[in-house]
């Protein structure tokens, strides 16, 4: 569990720098705005998920898409492990960051195993994974009523991989519901 | 659900006859040789003959060595005039003679008579008769593998339970399958379009729990295999898996997440009375009630790797069970309570190991390196497993367990896995 504190005392530090690149690729998000088809409801509504503009403007969808961190999703983990690699913690740091911003916005994470195991010890092992990333938001101030966990084990994964191919099996992804 | 035959007991003249020593686990106690003679008549009812029935089934367990009989002159269909002498030049410990009589031609009802034999005593040790239809011919000679068995073992076979598994088809096709032990007779009992895993038979062979995901999450089932019908045991919030009944069949013990990390819960069959066994910030799953009905054993990463432990229902006091090795999985109690049957991870190889839970001596009984979802017979002489043909697609076998024997069960080609192991049944 070391790797909670780890990540309370980075994250901490990165919040403020965070903010900046964020302010500074919504800016970057506003200019590109105008390719898309101007005065086209359907255009708008699809870039928007099928949700009307007030409610894409309370989950902040625009940043969702636009922003380059939180655009990444996939958190990997080694063998039988769950602890949440150093170089994962700006992409949880802006997923945080947008949770905290934007209340009604539900995230699910789903973690999943390679095939090597049991398939009910990978979906334990899955779980654990999507819940050391939810941990690592809450160390961040997200609240659990914001975040589901779940898991599919090893259930969808690669049966055949070889070595470090398994690797992409062991993840969490996140999800956000309205999308 | 069991097909219905009678049989009629012509004359036991040794009521209790058993091996005087059957080493079974760790010892590599020599095969008894025993020769399944042909039936005479058995070329009249299609599909396997009586005799292949019975040797292949007797050479799943490891305890047996059928010797063939393929090329004997004037094969013996009764225990009248044996040639005692010829038997024993062959190294026959044990025959089995018998015929097949079409009964009624009309009605297609058959009728087998067959004895079992000791070649060195030189006497007669059962001869039976078994009624039944044209139908029940691959069932009645697994009666008879059965009552052979229990003669030289003093133990039950399990040649006439059944089974089930997992079939894969591809990523959008699932089905929940039950067979005969060997494989014959399946028939798909729930199709779908999500994965389905853990299915475990209840010890009364009335129902069948599973897992399945055709709620986008693991949500647990079970399934009445008589009405067909099914009811939704647990669906909470988060993750809902890995069943296993009480001995009784009235609880369950089951592995739910909510969002946190995968606990054990007991539940009454109907759904009720849930209650947490115990707390921790560890994995603990794969829980697997041992016949005390007190005791559960489970897997759990509590010492940093996966290893198997056991908790009392009634206080809580956990023990750690496996020692040996750093990763221990999928444990499962013989039915005498004295074997643990578990998924070790042997330096990067997977394979299926038995602990004496009275000396914790330790046997691999697979070679891996893909192998999992160990799971007892019911009379816990064999072991069902899935293994990878060709280290890719995953198939279930049966490994006796002293490790001798190790013997697919074909059910097709798909991906075949989670298999469970039905009672035995009359």
């Amino acid at each position: 569990m070391t790797y909670r504190f780890y990540l309370r005392e980075e994250l901490e530090l990165k919040k403020s720098l965070l903010l900046l690149s964020l302010v500074a690729l919504l800016g970057a998000g506003c200019s590109s705005t105008p390719l898309d088809a101007p005065g086209d409801p359907s255009a708008a509504a699809s870039n928007y998920y099928g949700v009307d503009a007030a409610t894409a403007e309370a989950l902040g969808l625009e940043e969702l898409r636009g922003n380059t961190l939180l655009s990444q999703r996939s958190i990997f983990f080694d063998f039988n492990k769950y602890d949440i690699k150093a170089e994962y913690l700006d992409l949880i740091g802006a997923h945080a960051q947008y949770l905290n911003n934007h209340a009604p916005a539900r995230m699910v994470i789903k973690g999943n195993a390679d095939f090597r195991g049991s398939h009910e010890y990978n979906l334990s092992l899955g779980q654990k994974r999507s819940v050391a990333v939810k941990e690592a938001l809450n160390a961040l101030g997200v609240d659990d009523s914001q975040i589901e966990t779940i898991s599919y084990g090893e259930e969808y994964a690669n049966q055949e991989c070889q070595a470090d191919a398994c690797g992409q099996d062991r993840r969490a992804d996140i999800t956000y519901e309205v999308e | 659900m069991y097909s219905i035959f009678f049989g009629i007991l012509l004359l036991i003249s040794t009521p209790t006859y058993s091996l005087e020593v059957i080493e079974i686990l760790g010892g590599k106690a020599s095969e008894i040789p025993i020769a399944i003679v042909p039936f005479e008549g058995s070329g009249k009812i299609n599909g396997q003959k009586a005799h292949q029935i019975i040797s292949s089934d007797l050479n799943r367990t490891g305890l047996f060595r059928p010797l063939n009989t393929g090329g004997i002159s004037n094969p013996p269909s009764s225990d009248i005039n044996i040639n005692y002498t010829k038997w024993s030049a062959m190294d026959a410990q044990f025959i089995v003679v018998g015929k097949v009589e079409i009964e009624n031609p009309i009605s297609g009802n058959i009728k087998i008579t067959w004895s079992l034999i000791d070649i060195f005593k030189e006497k007669t040790i059962v001869s039976m008769r078994y009624m039944g239809k044209k139908s029940q011919y691959r069932a009645i000679a697994h009666k008879v593998s059965d009552n052979v068995y229990e003669y030289l073992t003093g133990s039950k076979g399990v040649f006439h339970t059944k089974i089930a598994y997992v079939k894969k088809v591809n990523n959008r096709k699932y089905s929940l399958n039950v067979a005969d032990f060997d494989g014959f007779n399946s028939r798909p009992i729930l199709n779908t379009t999500q994965p389905i895993i853990s299915p475990r038979w209840s010890p009364d062979g009335e129902k069948i729990a599973y897992v399945s995901f055709e709620k986008k999450k693991p949500v647990i089932y079970i399934q009445n295999l008589k009405t067909g019908k099914r009811t939704l045991l647990a669906n909470f919030k988060g993750n809902n898996s890995a069943p296993a009944w009480s001995p009784d069949s009235r609880k369950l013990a089951i592995v739910l997440t909510y969002n946190q990390n995968s606990q054990i819960y007991t539940i009454n069959a109907d759904g009720s009375g849930i209650k947490q066994l115990m707390r921790s910030n560890s994995i603990n799953t794969e829980p697997s009630w041992a016949p005390n009905g007190e005791d559960i054993y489970f897997s759990s990463n509590r010492g940093g790797s996966p290893q198997i432990y056991k908790v009392n229902i009634n206080d809580d006091e956990i023990s750690r069970v496996t020692y040996e090795g750093k990763y221990n999985l999928s444990p499962s109690i013989s039915y005498d309570g004295k074997l643990l049957l578990f998924l070790t991870n042997d330096q990067g190889k997977f394979k299926v190991a038995i602990q004496n839970l009275i000396s914790n001596q330790v046997l691999k009984i697979s070679e891996g390196p893909a192998d999992e979802s160990p799971i007892f017979a019911p009379n816990g002489h064999l072991v069902l497993f899935t293994y990878k043909d060709y280290g890719k697609t995953t198939k279930i076998g049966t490994v006796s367990i002293n490790g001798l024997k190790r013997l697919p069960i074909n059910v097709g080609s798909s991906i075949i896995q989670e298999p469970t192991w039905g009672p035995i049944t009359n």
